[in-house]
């Protein structure tokens, strides 16, 4: 094989390949390839993004694990802390959506119950293409069955979720999996640092096959008209499995058996054996021929870079290594150990005896290639004095038009499909803005939401990250959370080109902006790039995952609760976009204002002592479509509204009902509560706006429908859904 | 206080959701393992919980029901002790004969989770006994109840029926939900009632069938 195929066939650049030789010296040789083009990846590496992912805020006096760990870790105080994680699995769960999406599932449970805490929360944050495009009803269908398929059997709840359809996912879909894990009091943090001369290195769970080799270079290349030739790619999950995986480690983690543990995802044991040799600062010596194999004809490189499920390494001392073995045989698994720590940072890999390589760890895992890729400063070119939205002549119409399209309506039958229960701890299901669980110890909630609204992303990528925090930040606080923590999971297209990589530092440095602000550091995450298809990129997505904590386990509804109640508006008042309307009607995409994040924190703070200081009964902020839609979802279950839109932000009516005002809050109060608080001044503003009535819907005299009006359009594309199964 | 047999297979999911009900209850939980068997005279009642036992390979709840666990707990119910089996544990349940019927696939063919309504039909007197209607949560994908016509005559005549749904969700014959035995010391359905224990959890309905 030439040198030029060998690049192509491991997916190295001709610098890397030079870097490489710098490295050790002399040519690549052997297995060498293998690991130099997994660890070397996009997706191992974070070479495109690492530089600017060092800038991103992540500590605050909570942080307990940031960045370098399988998940981050927060202190909730009272003994509670957390792990959580998001993931992308875009590249497989395109090529094959319910395996793909399964094994996206499965891969975030093992981020992390590898660090010691029981995963007891799961979400998803997934954009499709327009139904109508070319295999989207079968990926729909294929990965919200291969969501529900894994996650109901390992027994972790999906609390949240969110799910967008536009046609820059038409060719590369996007599917994030989000986890989160609670350490009771007194349970111990895990980390993936090996160490200690000696200690062996164990191979538990699944056995090694053929399927996922090469898928981590595989998720770092643009697609072209030839995916199907990457199905074998794709890995296989078997939740079964996963779940004794789950009992059996946290048990042996729960008595302390264990040093340091990693689970073998992308890259398999290649990225796991080097990765936590390098992090611990060790060297190991591995036997390649002592993996456990589903095939026995499989060669060394095949098993390094195999991409089997539910495997886990870890290291124990030598005399631990017969309980350890016990545990796992208890829960039908199998403990192999397949070599040892070594004070010498090298990592030897044998087969039969015969070194097949001897490489410092740090070559592959510290040292790989950054790349500042070229990006210019943001300019916001859909940015404009004033809106200059089309006015609408049938204010009504737009309204069950929005609710009834596949961007607004209900997504209760993907929700439904999932388990969102189990565990006996929900408080808040799929169903309400925030997912929330009880933390059982110290009787609080704990909050979970997804961030990143695309359409806004495509009229700014600045705003858009700015949005991908302070938006679900805002929803925690409409429902009296505070917010913690953050984990991020940056969908971009391809980094060489200076255009998106320019979207890509707007939105991640906004981002950090807001997180710093709210003092919710970012913590964890993970980079897709190359989400492109035949030179079409998808909209720029840092998607999110917010986690928050309240005090009182119970606290506002989503919907209005009964009549009488008064209707108040809180707005922030900075920037106002054309927003989904417009996309919806083909009408301009474009903001005119600005944000500022302090203020958005100092608004997020407002908003979350109102609600945790009175009785709050329902809230929702205002979001997709505007002021019109946020009030006919608080309806949709029966009890209505009558408002007048005076005070609403919005120089016509099509805007006060439909544009996007940075940031509203529509909050209920019973009537003697708004009025002993009424005389108080606010910091922002907050005006009353109207009452809650038994169930009609009007708005000024433009709207006039009754609860199951509403109800009817907005689940009126549940048959379209239906019509997949 | 009374003492409670909570059995876990490879794959139960909902195990510590019924220890955390019959801790709620006042009563003292244990767990029955699924390897070993036990003696009768050391629990005052067997809880099955749900999950997805070996994953629901084969048909759920048929390699559950050859567990050596199982064997105590047939000999247990036998004895007339009280055996209650949620999800998937009603699944095994079926399988291993203590109650009549089976539980196939749902009409359409998705897992299922939502809050549904049900009626009790004849009252249980160790689970449940003064419940009337009450609302629930479910979540399965393979809670269609099936039975022939002639035994869900013989089952229906003799007050075996425990629950039905209101709005049937999975096509279950003549609105099925849980069932007894002839005994009615045995009883199964396929709602959770320990995910709705408190306010918290959305209703507090399933409080009063432990």
């Amino acid at each position: 094989m030439s040198l030029n195929e060998k690049l192509k066939k491991y997916r190295l650049s001709e610098s890397e390949y030079q870097l490489i030789c710098d490295q050790l010296g002399r040519e690549p040789q052997g297995v060498e390839w293998a690991l130099y083009s997994a660890l070397w990846s996009e997706h191992c590496s974070y070479k495109s993004s690492k530089v600017h992912l060092k800038k991103l805020f992540n500590k605050s006096e909570k942080v307990l694990q940031s960045f370098g760990e399988n998940a981050g870790v927060i202190d909730l105080g009272q003994g509670e802390r957390v792990a959580f994680k998001m993931e992308s699995h875009n590249h497989p769960s395109f090529i094959e959506p319910y395996q793909g999406a399964a094994t996206g599932v499965g891969g975030i449970l093992r981020d992390i119950f590898t660090m010691g805490a029981r995963p007891v929360a799961l979400a998803n944050y997934l954009c499709f293409g327009e139904s109508k495009a070319d295999r989207m009803e079968t990926l729909v269908k294929g990965v919200v069955s291969g969501i529900s398929g894994y996650g109901n059997c390992v027994g972790v709840p999906n609390i949240t979720g969110q799910t967008e359809f536009h046609s820059s996912y038409n060719n590369n879909i996007l599917v994030n999996a989000f986890a989160l894990g609670l350490y009771r009091p007194g349970e111990k943090v895990f980390t993936a640092k090996a160490s200690g001369p000696g200690n062996l290195v164990v191979y538990v769970g699944a056995k090694t096959g053929r399927d996922g080799v090469h898928g981590a270079s595989m998720a770092s290349e643009s697609f072209d008209d030839n995916n199907d030739a990457k199905k074998p790619n794709v890995q296989i999950g078997d939740p079964f499995f996963e779940k004794l995986l789950i009992e059996s480690c946290i048990e042996v983690m729960r008595d302390d058996l264990v040093v340091a543990i990693q689970d073998m995802g992308a890259a398999g044991l290649t990225s796991s054996s080097f990765e936590m040799a390098s992090s611990g600062g060790v060297g190991f010596n591995i036997a390649l021929d002592k993996v456990p194999l589903r095939d026995g004809q499989m060669m060394p490189e095949e098993i390094l870079l195999s991409e089997s499920q539910e495997r886990m390494l870890l290291i124990c001392e030598p005399k631990n290594l017969a309980k350890i073995e016990a545990v796992f045989a208890k829960w039908n698994l199998d403990a192999t150990a397949i070599g040892e720590v070594t004070e010498n940072k090298m990592i030897k890999l044998t087969w039969h005896n015969e070194v097949l390589c001897e490489i410092d760890p740090d070559h592959l895992v510290e040292n790989a290639p950054l790349y500042n890729r070229p990006y210019n400063e943001w300019t916001s070119p859909n940015k404009v004095d004033a809106l200059q939205m089309n006015e609408c002549n049938d204010l009504q119409d737009s309204l069950l038009k929005q609710l009834s399209s596949e961007q607004g309506c209900a997504r209760n039958w993907i929700y439904d499909q999932y388990d969102q229960r189990v565990g006996a701890q929900t408080i808040s299901d799929c169903s309400g803005s925030v997912g929330m669980v009880r933390l059982p110890d110290s009787e609080r909630a704990l909050g979970v939401v997804l961030g990143c609204r695309p359409h806004v992303m495509r009229i700014d990528s600045q705003v858009g990250g700015y949005d991908s925090i302070a938006y679900p930040s805002l929803e925690l606080a409409a429902k009296g959370f505070e917010t913690i923590a953050v984990t991020d999971c940056l969908n971009f297209g391809n980094p060489e080109k200076p255009e998106l990589m320019s979207e890509f530092v707007a939105s991640v440095q906004a981002m950090s902006e807001q997180c710093e602000k709210l003092n919710a550091p970012i913590i964890s995450g993970n980079v897709s790039l190359y989400n492109e298809t035949n030179d079409n990129n998808i909209t720029s997505t840092p998607a999110t995952g917010l986690v928050g904590v309240r005090d009182t386990l119970t606290g506002p509804a989503n919907a209005f609760q009964g009549e009488g109640d008064v209707v108040l508006l809180a707005q922030l008042k900075q920037a106002s976009l054309s927003g989904m309307h417009s996309e919806l009607n083909g009408g301009k995409e474009q903001f005119c204002g600005a944000v500022d994040a302090g203020e958005v924190a100092q608004f997020n703070q407002f908003i979350r002592e109102l609600v945790t200081s009175n009785n709050v009964t329902s809230s929702r902020v205002v979001g997709k479509f505007g002021l019109a839609y946020a009030l006919a979802k608080m309806t949709s279950v029966g009890v209505g509204c009558e408002v007048t839109t005076e005070k609403a932000t919005g120089s016509n009516l099509t805007e006060k009902y439909f544009a996007e005002h940075l940031y509203q809050v529509v909050l209920t109060l019973p009537e003697k509560d708004w009025e002993s608080l009424q005389s108080n001044s606010f910091p922002f503003e907050l005006n009353a706006i109207g009452k809650t009535t038994a169930g009609q819907f009007k708005v000024d005299d433009q709207i006039n429908l009754t609860a199951e009006q509403v109800s009817n359009a907005y689940s009126s594309w549940t048959t379209h859904f239906e019509k997949l199964s | 206080m009374k003492k409670i047999g909570v059995v876990r297979f490879l794959g139960t999911n909902c195990d510590r959701d019924i220890w955390q009900a019959v801790e709620a209850k006042g009563y003292e939980p244990q767990w029955l393992w699924y390897e070993n068997e036990f003696e009768s005279s050391d629990y005052d009642a067997v809880i099955i919980p749900g999950g997805f036992s070996y994953g629901d390979y084969l048909r759920c709840g048929a390699m559950a029901s050859k567990t050596p666990v199982m064997k105590s707990v047939v000999e247990f119910a036998n004895s007339g002790k009280p055996v209650l089996g949620i999800c998937n544990g009603f699944q095994v349940l079926c399988e291993v004969g203590l109650l009549p019927g089976a539980l196939v696939r749902n009409h359409s063919g998705q897992f299922i989770d939502k809050w549904v309504v049900l009626k009790v039909e004849n009252s249980c007197s160790h689970w449940g006994e003064n419940v009337e209607t009450c609302r629930l949560p479910i979540a399965h994908g393979e809670g269609c109840y099936h039975i022939s016509e002639h035994d869900y005559k013989n089952i229906k005549d003799a007050g075996q029926v425990w629950l039905t749904y209101e709005d049937n969700p999975n096509g279950s014959v003549a609105d099925v939900a849980g069932v007894m035995n002839a005994g009615k010391n045995v009883a199964g359905l396929m709602p959770h009632p320990e995910r709705a224990l408190f306010e918290w959890m959305g209703g507090q309905d399933g409080f009063n069938f432990f």
